[in-house]
């Protein structure tokens, strides 16, 4: 059996990456939805553990994107901490200041980390 | 899918066109959104010799970006499939309460469950912080079919963007390549700052924020993710009980 699992590991060709996609990616993802809609349908949302939840949605989301942004991974490594921060603070502050614009945010932010990435460079 | 907003189109004022109206809203920034968040997944299937279908089919079904970086990650890292799933297993676990947080938004009691499980299909990110920000100023008949015009437009662009990113990445200069990977955080950070309408609603974001490297640090970085959006989630909630009880008193 672990030898079959093994054997899967490194297989590239035929039908096996769909599989693999399917059995070890697909399923332990989509698991968490179906169980959402089964136990949020029967729930009330003024309910105490609706609130909860809510709140802790947000917080999961949340860890993801500071994730991204303190260990990131790839080309965005190179730019340094002070020069992710930065400009996540500008395109924040840019979003803020008018009245909350969020592609002018986000524009805002990716110049800034170019500039940054220019600066650590030079 | 979009059969899904067709079949009923005889209540109400078409739901179709509701699904319409949600998909045309998805080009733009969100659709850009996804698709420059998922063109780095094509080239990690690329990386460990999968066909471009596969690195598309993750998008369509997993339809998870961490968890997909995660699960193809670790089969170039030699880590045995079933510890993958088990990783992923626990890096997807914030789409049960994400799930659970929108379905009032999108559910009423004529809706059958599958419908309910198509547009939950839809609930990553993008789609999610999206719907929470835009879903509660519509009429309720409109949410479920405006929420998965939406939904889908994303998906199928981030599908094809797996796709398209198969071929491009490695092909980018560098500043451009980090400027590319900067967007999902960046788009995100504005978007959960600018829905937060109270400073209550900001209180799980500048919590969860702070408590990452907190907890990556405490608990490692397999289960930091998990750790830091609970325990900021959850004194929000706290606070957010408090406050509410004293309002009421």
């Amino acid at each position: 059996m672990s030898g079959w699992i093994a054997s899967l590991e490194y297989a590239t060709g035929g039908l096996w990456p769909y599989l693999v996609v399917i059995i070890f990616g697909f399923l332990p993802t989509e698991v968490w939805r179906v169980i959402g809609v089964f136990a949020g349908k029967g729930l009330n949302d003024n309910s105490e553990i609706f609130h909860w939840v809510r709140f802790v949605a947000t917080g999961l989301v949340t860890a993801v994107v500071a994730k991204l942004l303190l260990s990131p991974q790839g080309a965005l490594a190179m730019i340094p901490l002070w020069g992710r921060l930065g400009a996540l603070a500008i395109g924040l502050g840019v979003m803020l200041a008018t009245k909350r614009s969020i592609a002018l945010g986000l524009i805002a932010g990716e110049l800034a980390l170019i500039a940054a990435g220019f600066w650590a460079a030079s | 899918m979009s059969s899904a907003a067709q079949s009923n189109s005889a209540d109400e004022s078409s739901p179709l066109s509701h699904a319409l109206n949600g998909a045309r809203d998805a080009f733009g920034l969100p659709a850009i959104t996804i698709c420059f968040s998922l063109v780095g997944v094509g080239g990690l299937a690329r990386d460990i010799g999968y066909p471009m279908l596969a690195g598309m089919l993750s998008s369509a079904l997993m339809w998870a970006g961490p968890a997909q970086v995660l699960l193809f990650g670790s089969i170039a890292t030699g880590t045995a499939l079933p510890v993958a799933a088990i990783a992923v297993l626990f890096s997807s676990l914030r789409f049960l309460p994400m799930t659970i947080a929108i379905l009032p938004l999108i559910n009423d009691p004529r809706r059958p469950v599958w419908q309910l499980l198509l547009a939950a299909h839809l609930v990553a990110i993008t789609n999610w912080v999206e719907g929470m920000r835009r879903l509660p100023d519509k009429p309720k008949p409109i949410r479920y079919p405006y929420f998965c015009g939406f939904g889908l437009i994303v998906l199928v662009s981030g599908t094809l963007a797996t796709g398209v990113g198969y071929f491009l990445v490695g092909a980018l200069p560098a500043i451009l390549a980090a400027a590319l990977l900067f967007t999902t955080p960046m788009f995100f950070s504005v978007n959960l700052a600018g829905s937060a309408r109270r400073w209550i609603d900001a209180l799980p974001i500048v919590l969860a924020a702070a408590f990452t490297p907190l907890a990556t640090l405490l608990v490692g970085r397999d289960y930091d993710l998990v750790a830091a959006g609970l325990t900021g989630g959850t004194l929000a909630y706290g606070l957010d009980r408090i406050l509410r009880r004293r309002v009421a008193a």
